[in-house]
């Protein structure tokens, strides 16, 4: 009944990792904590309330809604590792712990470099770093990297992300170290410090990959299988002391045996870091303003300001200045099923583009502080390859006659009734509230729109569903990581239209000029250089009207008076906890 | 109701038998016009039905309606807070305007009384009908057909409402008028107390005579029900019925505002109120406007049931001193000859409200 604004992060990361499993909660709920992760140097950026240079020691309390469930790194899905989940698992590569654009990039952690691509960036060559140990002090080795992919194949292990199982050749047929002892041929490890990947198509993303908490090392003496997660064996700066109703509440405290010397990117301040969930979001936005006791050194990693609670912050200097601002990648947008009539004619979909008020759904969203309006499909950031157009300009509020004037020559003089399906959920993104404003806006240009809201998971299988899509839906899309390919392939690449299960190219868009660029900007390993085409390539899709793009979600989160040293990544776009101090 | 209240005084046979039928109805009025609250409440009760009836006729004076978007009316980077003082409260929006979309909120407050007295009214008249019917039956039929009735009208009253409501209301597919659906649902849901009260009620009035000489001399059960019955079990069930209005609107608004009552854009109290709960202190009237409303309209309306209670039972009658000067008589008259059924009402009474 309350109205529950749900880290928005979460979703995404949901909506991104459903991808090829349509059972992904648990992934989503790990995600909810792990999405909120980002980083940078603990210079210049005491944004907090804080005065003087960031210290040790102290516990920072996370105050979270969704727990840290199965907390092991086979089953976690997250972007670039996780918030909480890289404070103990370390990864051959990380995000780059920075404010901002810097921290969409990818850098080394357990490697000593970024991958060395080779034969069309279907190879990728790793080197681990000198002095690497678990938390009982025991080398890590490129033995216990293989051995923990190896384990995320397990049937028992379920959760975690698609794209090994995908991309390693033998990855689609292999059982997990239980059931397959010989293991996994593609992931071979020369020696103790270097392991190269074989994949059966050029991967020039690999680098972001290879953050996900599939690639931390786990020692095979100490694997328990499904039982791991109740104490994984640490690399990063914390290990786990207490896990309490499957990561309800997780203790961490200090792992003697991380060196500062080896890890860049992790900060570590204070002493202990206490994470605590179950919390309904308005008490925690609650508790967070209210900073009485442990509550001062607390932050959220799943949790927004919603459009009252920010009418309300804003009115408050103090208040305001606990909120940190975060860009997350991610686009809300109209899909069309152009097998439906009549979305079948390009001139319906245009009209319906041109109609559209972006002012009033952004305010449906939670006003311009939480929302900007979108025009391309790629989120609005560089690391994405974000290039500006607008197809069907529809401008601030909307060109009715416009969109009148192609519905004439569609041939619907008379104006058009359509049905809008949406999702109850109190989401602010597939919800109600938007599917009413674009209901009113639509109006204006003499469309009927039918409203047809459907419980979540209601709406999730229908709206995945091949057989069953609805004409026009409202949709979301987060990427996995800061890059245009897990954007723009998923909902666009033709050969991976699902025809039994969840699909997620609602387009049906099976064009061969677009595959084929697909596959080219794959073979690049420059990021900078893939992120201008895939920028090229969403302009190109875009002319098609396949989608009506409404906006992108902008992150407010509140933490408590005494947090220092907050860094917030456009990776994740909330605060990052391994950077945090509370002294 | 007049012939009710004579009826079931009378040990004739029919209704006809009883002399100045129409004077039960103005004893009625009388009566109810001593107790000022309740005058109060039913020119209350009026003027929300004048409003929810002629809802785009206040509208129109306004000049708005209730789902336009108006934008420009709020702080897009404040949340959407209305602009303005008192949430927007200008000559063209009465009552300020909603957060986040600048609906004007007069309009959307009007429409929403529509929904409220409709769904609970619709509700009621069904909870009647349903009630009525399977009391009688149990009441008059054998025992087999009495004691699967009571059982069936135990399950219902022992089923908590909003429950069974919820899980109805989520299976229905949406493409059927929420409004109808939910007066359907709080209708066939809520009829367990109707049909109780009037199965005692019918037992008790079977032993008497006048009842029996009708089934003496052969009249079946339908027409029993019909000439002999229903007269007497009007004021017990008008009264009860008078009760259920405002439970029904508040289990309407309880069903909106936990998102499975009538669907956006439709506005209605309950959903207003789910909306605007999280903006009490950002945009305070927000939230005070529908939940007046509601109070408003579920205080007069229990009001006013408790007048008409009063006004039918005569032992509560004859204490209000209706008619101290002319028509003291004729009042005095009636009440003095309360027999066993009489007494036994307020009894009823109490024990139903209770159970409701």
């Amino acid at each position: 009944m309350r109205r529950l604004r749900r880290p928005t992060s979460a979703i995404s990361s949901r909506t991104a990792m459903s991808r090829r499993t349509a059972a992904a909660s648990a992934a989503l709920v790990v995600l909810a904590a792990g999405a909120a992760a980002c980083a940078g140097p603990e210079d210049n950026k005491n944004k907090a309330g804080g005065d003087g240079k960031p210290q040790k020691g102290g516990t920072l309390t996370v105050l979270n809604s969704d727990p840290q469930s199965d907390f092991d790194p086979a089953r976690l899905y997250t972007s670039g590792g996780g918030n909480v989940p890289s404070l103990v698992f370390r990864t051959l590569t990380t995000r780059n712990r920075e404010d901002g654009a810097d921290g969409a990039k990818v850098v080394p952690d357990l490697a000593e470099s970024l991958g060395k691509p080779s034969e069309d960036a279907t190879v990728w060559t790793y080197t681990l770093k000198k002095g690497l140990k678990f938390e009982d002090g025991t080398p890590v080795t490129t033995k216990d990297i293989k051995y923990g992919i190896e384990r995320s194949f397990a049937a028992e292990l379920s959760g975690g992300a698609p794209f090994l199982r995908d991309w390693l050749i033998g990855g689609d047929k292999y059982q997990g170290p239980y059931k397959d002892k010989k293991g996994l041929d593609s992931v071979e490890t020369p020696d103790d410090r270097t392991i190269v990947f074989r994949l059966n198509k050029p991967v020039g993303d690999f680098d972001y990959v290879a953050t996900q908490t599939s690639f931390a090392p786990v020692p095979k003496a100490k694997d328990k299988g499904t039982k791991y997660e109740e104490h994984p064996v640490s690399t990063g700066p914390y290990k786990v002391v207490k896990n309490t109703g499957d990561g309800e509440r997780l203790q961490l405290e200090r792992n003697p045996h991380w060196s500062a010397d080896t890890d860049a990117e992790r900060k570590a301040y204070p002493d202990r870091i206490d994470v605590r969930s179950g919390l309904n979001s308005s008490v925690i936005n609650q508790r967070l303003s209210a900073s009485q006791g442990a509550d001062a050194a607390a932050v959220t990693t799943d949790t927004n300001l919603g459009p009252a609670e920010l009418a309300k912050v804003s009115g408050d200097k103090k208040l305001a200045a606990q909120v940190g601002t975060g860009h997350f990648g991610y686009t809300n947008y109209l899909a069309f099923n152009p097998k439906v009539k009549p979305f079948d004619d390009p001139k319906v979909r245009q009209a319906i583009a041109y109609a559209v008020d972006r002012t009033s759904v952004v305010n449906a969203a939670g006003g311009s502080s939480l929302a900007e309006p979108a025009t391309t499909f790629l989120p609005n950031q560089k690391s994405f390859g974000y290039t500006e157009f607008d197809h069907f300009p529809a401008g601030a509020s909307g060109n009715p006659e416009k969109a009148k004037e192609l519905l004439r020559a569609a041939g619907h003089k008379d104006g058009l009734t359509i049905t809008l399906t949406h999702s109850n959920a109190k989401n602010f993104e597939t919800s109600p509230e938007i599917a009413t404003a674009l209901q009113d806006a639509l109006k204006k240009a003499g469309i009927t729109v039918r409203l047809q809201g459907l419980e979540d998971n209601d709406y999730e299988d229908k709206v995945h569903d091949a057989k069953d899509e609805p004409g026009l839906f409202l949709a979301h899309w987060g990427a996995d990581w800061p890059s245009g390919g897990p954007f723009l392939a998923p909902i666009f690449d033709g050969r991976q239209i699902v025809k039994d299960g969840y699909n997620f190219n609602s387009s049906f868009l099976d064009d061969k000029a677009v595959n084929q660029e697909i596959d080219e900007i794959n073979k690049l390993t420059d990021h900078t250089a893939a992120a201008v085409r895939w920028g090229a390539l969403d302009k190109k899709i875009g002319a098609k009207a396949l989608t009506v793009p409404l906006f992108h979600p902008v992150y407010k989160r509140l933490y408590g008076k005494d947090v220092k040293n907050v860094v917030i990544s456009d990776w994740t776009g909330v605060l990052d906890v391994s950077q945090a101090s509370v002294k | 109701m007049s012939e009710a209240l004579l009826a079931s005084e009378t040990p004739g046979v029919g209704a006809t038998a009883v002399p100045a039928p129409a004077s039960g109805a103005r004893q009625f009025w009388r009566r109810l016009r001593t107790q000022r609250a309740a005058l109060a409440a039913a020119a209350v009760v009026a003027l929300l039905v004048l409003v929810a009836l002629a809802a785009p006729l206040f509208t129109a004076l306004e000049g708005q309606d209730p789902t336009s978007y108006h934008p420009a009316l709020v702080d897009s980077a404040r949340g959407g807070v209305p602009v303005g003082p008192f949430g927007g409260i200008s000559s063209e929006h009465w009552l300020g305007v909603e957060p986040q979309t600048g609906r004007d909120l007069f309009a959307r407050l009007v429409y929403g009384a529509r929904v409220s007295l409709g769904v609970a009214l619709a509700a009621t008249v069904l909870q009647v009908a349903i009630g009525v019917t399977v009391g009688l039956a149990g009441g008059l039929g054998g025992r087999w057909l009495d004691q699967t009735l009571s059982r069936a009208t135990d399950v219902m009253v022992a089923l908590p409402l909003m429950v069974l409501a919820l899980a109805l209301l989520a299976v229905v597919p949406g493409g059927f008028p929420r409004p109808v659906l939910v007066a359907l649902v709080i209708g066939f849901v809520g009829w367990g107390g109707v049909a109780k009260v009037v199965r005692a009620k019918t037992i008790s009035l079977k032993s008497l005579d006048h009842v029996a000489a009708a089934r003496l001399s052969g009249w079946g059960g339908v027409r029993i029900a019909r000439r002999e019955l229903l007269p007497a079990l009007a004021a017990p069930v008008i009264t009860y019925a008078a009760l259920l209005v405002p439970t029904n609107i508040t289990v309407e608004a309880a069903l909106s505002f936990l998102g499975v009552g009538v669907k956006p854009p439709t506005a209605s109290w309950g959903q207003m109120l789910t909306s605007a709960d999280v903006w009490y202190q950002a945009a305070p009237q927000y939230l005070l406007l529908p939940a007046a409303a509601l109070f408003v309209t579920v205080l007069a309306l229990t009001v006013l049931g408790d007048g008409v209670r009063t006004a039918l039972d005569p032992r509560a009658a004859s204490r209000l001193r209706v008619g101290t000067l002319r028509t003291r008589k004729a009042d005095t008259l009636r009440t003095r000859k309360p027999d066993t059924l009489r007494t036994r009402k307020p009894d009823t009474l109490r024990t139903r409200k209770d159970g409701s």
